[in-house]
């Protein structure tokens, strides 16, 4: 019986087994008896009353303003229903009309008259959650998983469209998940699974090929892997702009920090350009980054601002995965805000949550710098703090272990049981900032700790904790680089902590976590502290997918140019995606990943680019008469945490019709205002400004549930954006 | 239950116990009152229905991150620019305050001993009336640190409540 049984059975709150072995203890104690029967009475006798309240005209209004916002919202879910019954007469009537024609009218060149306001080919189909083929179901590991999101404020739904001739398209390594439209919005998840992909002939007829679109997405092993054919150059932006220098000058003062420049993605043809390739990024120190220098009254420079950092701190409310697998994907598409003109798509990667009871132990050794230059408020003494939170979190079967650096490097706290609170809290409360750094020797000793506690079940990893000044002493940064890979490999990951200002090597710190399988985060407040290190807790140190990229490929029908926002510095090769020995992001329990194309549709011109003349020695390009309806084929690779070969995933995602942006779910909006606030940050080319108050109201509009309040704060980031002298534009 | 019958009866039942939540927070009744005001608010913007399952931890959460919104924006802009509560506040100067403590029951000032954190618990337990999973969703941590930790607010507590109930009767 444990201690707290007492309390909860007074509380009644303990069931099952548990009570039944309380009764017993209770039985045979009457020491025990005696203190039930005071905790009993006190619980009774503590207030259980609140006395204010809202006074009765308050509390009317509020009930009128309810009323009428349950009203609005059901006139919203009315329209999307005439929709949903009228498009499911279309599903009706194309299910009746298609097998009476013969297939060649149904075939690409000969536009069937059957579907109704289609933008081109192909009908309109709004489907229901169908249900499965038998013979889906029957696939191990292979069945579908839709999950129907049901954003506040009723999306209207999607058109999906779904070309009859879609049977051409299923051969014999592809189930095609027809990506089917839902009834409340136009995101659409679709589950990866760990399953080996069936092999799985031509379906027979019509029937089977609708039947088979519902169930799964595409699963293939490496081998199975479609080969690429292009050859054209991914990626490549000539146009490197002068760093920084603008930005930082006008802050004023003496500054060390440093950071990388960064050349943004530029607009690609699909034609010449159909692949995307880049690894997931899961870090976000750059949203904090950003956040401490708007707090101080500064415009963040340039290098500062990482797009797809600062729209990965946020929360979004992405369904989790089903059971048996890493990670749910999901892609919802809707106009650009800054230019109705343009598609915006934003993927969704929501890695699996894990409960806080039930992790995999953990062993930690955190590796801190305690140099002179650690010694302000916000840096070591945040620390300790942050680290003390973390203490009261850790388990009886965690290990952890803390060695500093400076001038010399120690070992201040020897590998410790989490359940040993006194000796960690005594040991974090030692701590004391002085002297140069010598990170060399620190890191040796750190990881020579964390192999003296590793943990085959658990996760092992080195916390580097330090403001940037990374003095490797004799050591170049090369073998630094050298000595992180190899301890990768075996197992034994690193993160990095930003902390501080003024000093701040920011884009050594990103690399070192880069090169560790980890991730950087920086650290500028308390409540910071706690998000990264108990909150996030499962995120930051459970590892549950590894070497995790993407690859999209677009159609370049229905795709005239694509631009990837932010993630500038994970771009990949195209050929790199296949490549299991090159290094990708790690995604972490619970963490989720977000990244946002902006898309051009075919037929529409490039913005201020001049028309290039048509190619003398090569045929026509072919893509342009492509039958598919797909919008884009979306491609993930990953890697188990302890696995050495990659897995392949892939969902095709149909061309749904421009949606209009307000009509988009709340994450898809507040995560664009988030990428559109970084980018006029960023002075960027590309995206028309929007003006700041109405970046403050959409984001506003956009709170949602809000969990942890960081939306809220975002909102105080555009107030002080607003205010200050605006940036410059980037010269294209 | 309609989306309106769910609200009305979540605000008869959750309107006193959210005040209190909201107050601990912001440390003053109106902005309170506010961040109650704002939750509801929110809710109705959301499919009730759908949410109506979990409902108390919800209200529990969104009233907290609107209180904590409040208590923010009043440290963040000093100036009184965006502050939309520096108007007179109906708080109780120090010295009224030390008055009415002396009328509190005992109980209410031996819960004022507790830690922040242990103040929530005991409020929502006892004044929200929350089941330790509901409590354990609001808070987002697991159903058995809230067990451990309510455990040991009710226990000091009790400890405390024995001794002066000592005094008392010597």
């Amino acid at each position: 019986m444990k201690n707290e049984h007492i309390t909860a059975y007074a509380l009644g709150e303990l069931q099952g087994p548990q009570r039944e072995d309380f009764e017993r203890a209770l039985a045979a104690s009457p020491e025990l008896q005696s203190t039930l029967a005071s905790t009993a009475a006190l619980c009774d006798a503590i207030p259980g009353a609140a006395e204010e309240d809202l006074g009765s005209r308050r509390r009317a209004s509020l009930l009128a303003d309810c009323r009428r916002n349950i009203a609005a919202g059901e006139r919203r879910r009315k329209v999307a229903k005439i929709v949903f019954a009228s498009s499911l007469t279309a599903l009706a009537a194309c299910l009746l009309i298609a097998p009476m024609l013969p297939w060649t009218t149904l075939h690409r060149g000969a536009p069937p008259d059957a579907g109704s306001g289609g933008r081109s080919s192909g009908f309109l189909v709004q489907a229901p959650p169908a249900p499965r083929h038998p013979l889906a179901e029957n696939l191990p590991g292979s069945s579908a998983s839709v999950a129907w999101a049901d954003e506040a404020g009723a999306v209207p739904p999607a058109m999906s469209r779904v070309s009859p001739d879609d049977r051409s398209d299923v051969d014999a390594k592809r189930i095609i998940d027809q990506v089917a439209a839902q009834p409340s919005s136009s995101l659409v998840t679709m589950a990866g699974s760990l399953a080996p992909a069936p092999q799985l002939g031509p379906p027979a007829s019509r029937e089977e090929a609708v039947a088979l679109a519902t169930s799964a997405p595409l699963l293939a092993d490496k081998d199975a892997a479609r080969p690429v054919r292009q050859f054209s150059s991914g990626w490549s932006s000539p146009d490197a702009r002068p760093a920084d220098s603008l930005a930082r000058s006008s802050r004023g003062g003496f500054n060390t920090e440093a950071y990388d420049a960064v050349e943004e993605n530029r607009f690609l043809e699909a034609q010449e350009n159909p692949l995307s390739t880049f690894s997931i990024d899961v870090d976000t120190a750059s949203y904090a980054n950003v956040r401490r220098f708007l707090n101080d009254g500064q415009l963040p420079p340039k290098g500062a601002i990482r797009v797809e950092e600062m729209l990965n701190y946020f929360p979004y409310d992405y369904p989790q995965p089903d059971a048996g697998r890493p990670f749910s994907a999901n892609v919802e598409s809707a106009r650009a805000p800054w230019n109705p003109e343009h598609e915006l798509v934003r993927i969704g990667i929501q890695g699996r949550r894990l409960d806080p009871d039930s992790r995999p132990p953990a062993s930690l050794v955190f590796l801190i710098d305690v140099s002179g230059s650690m010694r302000p408020e916000n840096k070591l003494p945040l620390l300790k703090r942050s680290l003390a939170a973390l203490a009261e979190n850790l388990g009886a079967d965690d290990r952890i272990a803390i060695a500093v650096y400076a001038g010399a490097a120690g070992l201040v706290l020897p590998p410790t049981s989490g359940s040993d609170k006194q000796t960690i809290l005594s040991a974090l409360a030692r701590l004391d900032a002085g002297g140069s750094t010598n990170g060399a020797e620190g890191i040796r000793l750190a990881y020579q700790a964390a192999r003296d506690q590793f943990l085959k079940n658990g996760t092992n990893r080195v916390i580097l904790c330090t403001d940037g000044d990374f003095n490797v002493g004799t050591t170049s940064q090369s073998s630094l680089v050298e000595l992180i890979e190899s301890e990768r490999s075996s197992g034994i990951f690193l993160s990095v902590l930003g902390f501080g200002r003024g000093n701040l090597k920011d884009s050594t710190m990103e690399k070192l976590a880069d090169k560790g399988n980890g991730n950087y985060a920086y650290i500028d407040s308390l409540a910071e502290g706690r998000k990264v290190l108990v909150d996030e807790v499962g995120g930051t140190l459970f590892t549950i997918a590894k070497d995790v990229k993407i690859q999209v490929e677009f159609n370049p029908a229905r795709v005239a140019a694509y631009r990837l926002i932010g993630y500038e510095n994970r771009l990949l090769a195209k050929e790199d995606f296949n490549d299991d020995r090159k290094d990708a992001g790690e995604i972490g329990a619970g963490h989720s990943v977000t990244a946002l194309y902006e898309i051009v549709p075919a037929g529409s011109s490039l913005p201020g680019r001049p028309p290039v003349d048509p190619l003398k020695y090569q045929p026509a390009p072919a893509a342009a008469a492509s039958p598919s309806q797909d919008l884009l084929t979306l491609k993930l690779r990953y890697k188990e945490p302890a696995g050495s070969t990659s897995k392949l995933i892939e969902f095709p995602v149909r061309d749904a019709g421009a949606t209009p942006f307000a009509e988009a779910s709340t994450d898809f909006q507040f995560a664009a205002t988030v990428a559109a606030f970084g980018m006029k940050l960023r002075g960027s080319p590309g995206a028309d400004p929007i003006p700041w108050k109405d970046l403050l109201s959409t984001a506003r509009r956009n709170l949602g549930e809000d969990p942890g309040s960081h939306r809220a704060e975002f909102l105080t980031l555009i107030e002080k954006a607003a205010r200050l002298p605006q940036p410059s534009p980037a010269e294209d | 239950m309609s989306p309106e019958h769910i609200i009305e009866e979540a605000l008869a039942r959750y309107e006193r116990p959210l005040i209190s939540h909201a107050k601990a927070i912001t440390g003053e009744i109106e902005s309170a009152r506010d961040a109650v005001q704002e939750t509801f608010l929110r809710l109705s913007r959301q499919d009730v229905a759908a949410l109506a399952p979990r409902l108390a931890p919800w209200l529990f959460h969104v009233c907290r991150n609107c209180a904590l919104d409040h208590t923010r924006k009043l440290v963040r802009f000093p100036s009184g620019e965006l502050d939309e509560s520096a108007h007179a506040s109906d708080a109780p100067s120090p010295a009224d305050a030390a008055g009415a403590r002396e009328e509190t029951s005992l109980l209410q000032r031996l819960v004022a001993d507790l830690t922040p954190r242990e103040q929530e618990l005991v409020r929502l337990k006892f004044e929200g009336g929350l089941s330790y999973k509901e409590i354990s969703q609001t808070l987002r941590i697991s159903v058995s640190n809230v067990g451990v930790q309510l455990h040991n607010a009710i226990q000091s507590l009790r400890s405390a409540w024995l001794r002066e109930n000592a005094e008392i009767r010597p």
